[in-house]
């Protein structure tokens, strides 16, 4: 019997092979690892082949849920895609929030891993009867929302669906997986999964998971949906994380055309805000920024009471009409696609948001990699005139040839900021801002400090999710240009409480309402999971995922010089407004890393002892040779099933459940 | 006065809370407070240091020494205030000690408003052996310690020579000091400084004018009284878009700017 909110069990799917396995999870790697994050890395140690080709077939992908997921705690519907990163060869693990964590989770399994490659083009489904594949010819090309809606059409509404866009398809590296209109962004899965030939998995709720505490869930619930509409959730609910963009302007946290500059002149014209009417207003005229010209709508993950998404209509641009589509804006968009591409220009910036979810791409590698190749361009680095800072109409058709791969510079720059910048040499690689190959998010570390180092060490690279660090350079605490010892132990709690919320999951847009963090996490766990938990054995655990994380990394190929900032921001000081020099030296940053590998129990070269990589119960007995068979209602054969088949799949409404025929009658037949 | 200088009532807070406040913003920097033996102090910012004088009574050089002491191996130059300038300037700070820090000299010694301000002056840390032995000497007077090394004195106009001191402090205020009642009446009397405050995100109220606004503060919790923001754990203060605070005792001189900011800042 497994604890209160767990299946005890992954489903790991073969798409070459059509098998389908359950692989079983022991309670004292669900107890060690949690679930989302922590339980995906865990994962990945099991079941990835080490040093494998991430676009490979024996790459595993992993869709990771967790025991809060289906309860009612606010913000609880989210999972976590774990991989090896095709951009950054190591460790990637993106978060999301939708319908898709509630039915992936109630198909009865705590993770599904796909490894293989599909024979052509397929949707994988996983209910109650298992898992099967379906052509997805008809829907190659398509942008992600667009194959969600079609699927979802054909197989009925119950069903939730994860989808890559073209860019996925055509393995560009950081291409994003997207449900519901949201994306697991970071690190390339969409292209991990592209190279499964799966355009998309299909998940329906199949089985109902218990709470060893019922009562004590409910309780916790409506306590914390009661937090979370008051003041520390405000910024989300009223203007959404773009409210940052201002305030980092004034605070000269900003990065701005490829990390030249903190501050941006445009940035009043792309903030959340309203902008002030100006002389040259005229009155009761339009204000042209983008708060005032197109946030249509608000709404809210699944299962969530905060309400943080602002959505926006993207208007024309270019004499291109957008047939009015609407837009999820975040500051991490806008500013990669906006000042860190020097564009002021709302309408350019809202179309360049939607085009990369069209094309299924990260913003911010988006952004980051056409910023450094415009640096390129202005110094003559490549050839490319076109492609200048500032220009809107450059930047959309960046983002095409790259989506595409339609162009040379646009497959080259599909590879990444560090690949690109591999291929060009020169000097062009001391201005690629990524860490371990992901690029860089809208925070300035010369000016953050305590996020400098976060960014520097940190397992997925440049990533102020898994981080977080600069809650500690702008608490006001300590001093945001002066990294010190101080800075070192902020930023390792704040990537120890990441590491909790990333593996419960808990949306960090919460983060603001607990007083006591590990405590009040301790005993939401608890009260699901009938775990007697408390705050220490919390604080073990986040150390334990952060460690298993770097031994991943290691044994991946990581070398200590990968913990380390691009040579911009080690070089080039930014003077602020107020007169003072911001300075991050390559000594400061040193001294603070090797604080860091102190703290932590690493050697000098970032390595643990192997004491330490014992404790991470990385070899609990359940190695693949365990892997059991599918129970008999899984499917074993994942026989493609015929294009027609398409026809049958509107059977598959939820009251026609136990007659799903949506592969080939003998596929899923078979138990053996 | 009655009452000790550095306990004595200012906007709020008191006169040694705002001159460690100001000293911590111009530098950026350990503060030191140099105490005698058994004194009281009123409360003071985290990270602020405190050493006791060894030997009182034996005047400013010998709080120059202990001071100067206790930051050794922390910073190469220090502002020296006493506690009783309670309109010194962030600015003034900065004018005087860029000339240490710039000009290879041990001291850059004021001469402001027709008056040599030990006081209120830059030192080298490295003098703090050549202070301690004048004092076993008995050489108690500052010019004794000038005696012995390089110093560069600047007079009203040299001061005001930076643009920014001159704007923000034209009559050099900074060296103002209070040792009568009726001085820290007169200073007390005197309006709170005029800073700008603006307002970011989700903290604009509907109604608020959402630009910059001129208001009368002397600390950050009196500027987020003026623009009617409850200044708590769920905000944070930016001062001139560098350092970032919580404590609303922070002080504030002229010409300041004070960003709010959501506490929850990033996402």
């Amino acid at each position: 019997m497994p604890p209160g909110g767990y299946f005890g069990q992954a489903l790991v799917v073969d798409v070459t092979a059509g098998t389908a396995q359950t692989l079983p999870l022991p309670e004292e790697v669900l107890r060690a690892y949690i679930g989302g994050a922590g339980l995906g890395v865990w994962l990945l140690h099991r079941l990835g082949p080490p040093c494998v080709d991430p676009l490979g077939p024996q790459a595993p992908l992993a869709f990771v849920f967790s025991p809060l997921v289906g309860t009612p705690l606010t913000t609880s519907a989210k999972f976590a895609v774990v991989a090896r990163s095709p951009l950054t060869g190591m460790l990637t693990d993106a978060l999301a929030s939708s319908q898709f964590a509630i039915a992936g989770k109630l198909t009865g399994h705590d993770a599904i891993v796909v490894r293989g490659r599909a024979p052509r083009p397929s949707v994988l489904l996983v209910d109650g009867d298992g898992a099967r594949l379906i052509d997805a010819a008809h829907l190659s090309g398509l942008p992600a929302a667009d194959a969600d809606r079609q699927l979802r059409a054909e197989l009925g509404r119950h069903w939730r669906v994860a989808a890559i866009g073209p860019a996925g398809e055509r393995g560009v590296r950081y291409a994003t997986i997207s449900h519901d209109g949201r994306h697991a962004g970071r690190g390339g899965l969409g292209a991990v999964m592209g190279a499964k030939n799966l355009k998309a998995i299909a998940v329906r709720a199949a089985a109902k998971v218990a709470t060893a505490d019922r009562e004590g869930v409910l309780a916790a619930a409506r306590d914390l949906r009661e937090r979370s509409f008051g003041p520390a959730t405000a910024k989300y609910r009223e203007l959404g994380t773009l409210a940052n963009l201002l305030a980092f302007n004034a605070i000269s946290t900003l990065p701005t055309r490829n990390f030249q500059a903190a501050t941006f002149e445009g940035a009043d014209r792309l903030a959340a805000e309203p902008a002030e009417p100006t002389e040259t207003t005229e009155p009761g005229g339009p204000v042209e920024a983008v708060a005032g010209m197109r946030r249509v709508a608000r709404s809210g993950c699944a299962s969530c009471t905060i309400g943080c998404e602002h959505i926006y209509r993207v208007g024309r641009v270019g004499g291109g009409d957008s047939g009015g589509k609407t837009v999820r804006v975040e500051y991490e968009n806008v500013f990669a696609l906006g000042p860190m591409c020097g564009v002021s220009d709302p309408e350019a910036v809202l179309a360049a948001s939607a085009r990369c979810d069209d094309l299924g791409i990260d913003t911010i590698s988006a952004g980051g990699t056409i910023a450094w190749a415009m640096e390129c361009a202005q110094r003559g680095l490549i050839d490319a005139p076109w492609l200048r800072f500032g220009d809107s109409a450059a930047l959309l058709r960046a983002l095409d040839e790259i989506g595409g791969r339609s162009t040379p510079l646009g497959s080259l720059l599909a590879e990444g900021s560090r690949a690109a910048s591999g291929t060009i040499g020169g000097a062009s690689k001391s201005f690629a801002l990524h860490v371990k190959g992901l690029e860089m998010p809208g925070y300035e570390p010369r000016t953050l400090h305590s996020m400098a180092l976060g960014l520097a060490v940190n397992a997925r690279g440049a990533d102020h999710n898994r981080s977080g660090a600069y809650e500690a350079d702008l608490s006001g605490d300590l001093d945001r240009l002066d990294g010190g010892d101080a800075h070192v132990a902020a930023a390792i709690e704040t990537e120890d409480r990441a590491a909790v919320m990333d593996s419960l999951i808990l949306c960090k847009f919460l983060r603001g309402v607990f007083t006591d963090p590990f405590s009040e996490w301790a005993a939401l766990l608890s009260a699901v999971t009938g775990w007697d938990v408390c705050a220490a054995e919390l604080s073990a655990t986040a150390r334990r995922i952060v460690m298993a994380k770097r031994v991943y990394n290691i044994r991946e190929g990581w070398q200590p010089s990968d913990d380390w900032l691009p040579e911009r921001l080690l070089t080039e000081p930014l003077t602020l407004p107020s007169g003072r020099v911001a300075t991050l030296t390559a000594a400061r940053l040193r001294t603070m890393i090797d604080s860091y590998y102190a703290m932590h129990g690493l050697d000098a070269d970032g390595h643990p002892a192997s004491a330490t990589v014992d404790d991470l119960r990385l070899a609990e007995p359940s190695a693949d040779a365990d892997l059991r068979l599918a129970e008999p209602s899984v499917g074993t054969d994942l026989r493609l099933a015929e294009p027609s088949a398409g026809a049958d799949l509107r059977l598959a409404e939820p009251s026609a459940g136990a007659d799903l025929r949506l592969a080939e009658p003998s596929a899923g037949a078979d138990p053996a | 006065m009655g009452t000790p200088k550095a306990a004595l009532e200012w906007h709020g807070s008191t006169l040694l809370r705002r001159t460690v406040g100001i000293l911590a913003r111009a530098t950026g920097g350990p503060v030191v407070v140099v105490r005698a033996a058994g004194q009281d102090l009123p409360d003071l910012p985290p990270r602020t240091t405190v050493v006791t004088d060894p030997r009182e009574g034996k005047g400013p050089v010998q709080g120059i020494a202990a001071g100067l002491a206790a930051l050794a191996g922390q910073a190469e130059a220090a502002f020296v205030s006493s506690t009783d300038m309670p309109l010194l300037h962030p600015a003034f700070v900065r004018r005087v000690l860029r000339v240490v820090d710039e000009d290879g000299v041990d001291v850059c010694l004021p001469i402001a408003r027709g008056y040599p301000q030990p006081l209120a002056a830059a030192y080298r840390t490295s003098l703090a052996p050549i202070a301690e032995r004048l004092v076993k000497e008995d050489r108690l007077r500052p010019a004794f310690l000038f005696a012995e090394c390089v110093v560069q004195r600047l007079d009203d106009a040299a001061l005001k020579a930076d643009p920014v001191l001159a704007a923000l402090d034209p009559e050099l205020d900074s060296v103002l000091n209070v040792n009568e009642p009726a001085d820290y009446q007169a200073a007390r009397a005197r309006p709170a400084p005029e800073v700008t405050v603006q307002l970011f995100g989700a903290l604009v109220s509907a109604g608020q004018p959402k630009g910059p606004r001129a208001v009368s503060a002397a600390t950050v919790q009196a500027a987020a009284d003026a623009v009617g923001l409850a200044f708590d754990r769920h905000v944070t203060a930016a001062l001139n878009g560098d350092q970032i605070t919580r404590d609303g005792m922070t002080p504030l001189a002229a010409g300041d700017t004070v960003f709010f900011l959501s506490a929850d800042a990033g996402g």
